[in-house]
């Protein structure tokens, strides 16, 4: 049961406040822990607050870190198009604060660039078919990358590293 | 979106047009929220907080030694102020494994929260470098009226233009708005019994033969553009709380989240209007007539 309380630490709602200034007393609310069990999971959080640290420069470019609310964004995105036991994509930096998702599996290839929140590109290819790939451009909706995955996964369930 | 909600500011044309100031910012919006004829409207609703925002791209050139700088934006009108922990980032994404709970967002370094809190401390405007939200919020005795959603969209329009000028003041830039967020709080409460009875309240609910000792819900629906895709969601959550001298009461919030179909303030505004129109519709369809009528329901 929920019980009126004191200030709303992650949400958006409030509770009254007193004083002038008040200063911030719970940096742990930054914190949450809370997975859902996923063979991919862990592997792509550790990448993505990896790439989300990089240097400036890690590219011998000056380029700086994977953005950090695109990084929060491919995570939704993977969350809305990843079963539980989806093998983990390969995740690569972009020279923009973008990144890419990739799997590499015999029977053919995602690509999808997050570009920004709200914003990627998406390839599709089979390997042995006459089409030369599909392309979407996808803002919130990634039903069709759903399709893709589960198109790649029904022929083989045996990914191929990607180049990181 | 209804062809009629549309956001405009003359004084904001008038400057660009007569060439007073260079500005890379686009002529938007004033004109008030035209409102459904249709909408269920509440002389009395049951509301305990509003929150309205915009979720952005963090602006170039801009660091966090700058708050000060958007708090002086704000702080006839917004006096006090309170740093807060962030806001983690937050997407509506759609696919077939969408669930109802995002857990874990990245790691990474993000910019403190802080509230402007009115005088009388029945608004706020919160920032971080990403975020720009606006509560209205009942407080003291409860007895202040809801300004109602136009006059809160009005003042938030105001306060995300500052904002975009200031941001452009330090770098050329408009606000790169990714997702926009309304939220209706509302505490539905019986000052006639202790014990409130839910099915008298919320149509969803009936138990026939017993009362829960009490209860959590949480519904979704996709919101949709008028071409059937996806831009958004309603999150409705509602379960029975308690106040600090033991009376039970029913907490219900809606919640419209989605993505604006430009990444302007206009284009903000549009969403929100629309969210506004799904939560009064849903907040009507899942409480009771005989609710309606305690709530002075005259549409």
């Amino acid at each position: 049961m929920n019980r009126l309380s004191g200030i709303s630490l992650t949400g958006t709602t409030s509770a009254p406040a007193q004083g002038v200034v008040q200063a911030l007393r719970n940096r742990d609310a930054r914190v949450l822990i809370t997975d859902r069990p996923s063979v991919w999971r862990a592997d792509v959080v550790d990448r993505l607050n990896y790439l989300c640290c990089l240097p400036v420069g890690w590219n011998g470019y000056g380029a700086g870190p994977v953005n950090f609310n695109t990084a929060n964004f491919a995570l939704r995105v993977l969350e809305s198009v990843c079963s539980s036991d989806t093998p983990a994509p390969s995740i690569v930096p972009g020279p923009s604060g973008d990144l890419q998702i990739e799997w590499h599996l015999e029977t053919g290839d995602i690509e999808l660039h997050i570009r920004a929140p709200n914003d990627v590109h998406g390839w599709f290819e089979t390997v042995g078919t006459e089409q030369s790939g599909q392309e979407a451009q996808l803002t919130i909706d990634f039903t069709e990358v759903a399709h893709w995955i589960k198109k790649l996964l029904e022929s083989t369930r045996a990914p191929i590293k990607a180049a990181a | 979106m209804p062809a009629s909600v549309r956001f405009f500011d003359p004084d904001i044309e008038a400057s660009i047009g007569s060439g007073h100031k260079e500005s890379t910012i686009e002529p938007v919006q004033r004109a008030p929220v035209i409102r459904p004829p249709d909408l269920p409207e509440f002389g009395k609703p049951p509301l305990n907080e509003v929150v309205l925002g915009v979720q952005f791209d963090a602006p170039a050139g801009y660091q966090q030694i700058r708050a000060g700088e958007v708090w002086k934006l704000y702080s006839g009108d917004f006096p006090q102020v309170q740093e807060l922990p962030p806001l983690p980032p937050s997407f509506e994404t759609f696919g077939p494994q969408a669930s109802l709970f995002s857990f874990g967002p990245i790691n990474g370094p993000m910019h403190n929260r802080f509230w402007f809190t009115s005088t009388t401390g029945d608004e706020i405007i919160q920032f971080q470098n990403d975020r720009l939200l606006h509560n209205w919020r009942k407080v003291g005795d409860q007895s202040n009226e809801y300004p109602r959603f136009d006059t809160i969209v009005t003042k938030f329009l105001s306060e995300a233009r500052s904002l975009e000028e200031f941001f452009s003041s330090i770098t050329p830039q408009t606000l790169r708005i990714r997702q926009c967020e309304l939220s209706y709080v509302n505490h539905i409460k019986d000052c006639s019994i202790e014990k409130i009875k839910v099915s008298d309240w919320l149509k969803v609910l009936l138990f026939p033969s017993f009362e829960p000792d009490d209860f959590a819900l949480s519904f979704r629906k996709t919101i949709r553009s008028s071409d059937g895709g996806p831009i958004g969601r309603l999150t409705c959550e509602s379960s029975t709380a308690v106040e600090p001298s033991g009376r039970h009461f029913i907490s219900l919030t809606l919640t419209a989240r989605g993505v604006p179909e430009q990444q302007s303030i206009a284009s903000a505004l549009e969403f929100l209007a629309r969210g506004r129109d799904v939560i009064v519709n849903t907040f009507a369809e899942v409480t009771t007539d005989s609710a309606h009528r305690v709530w002075e329901r005259t549409a």
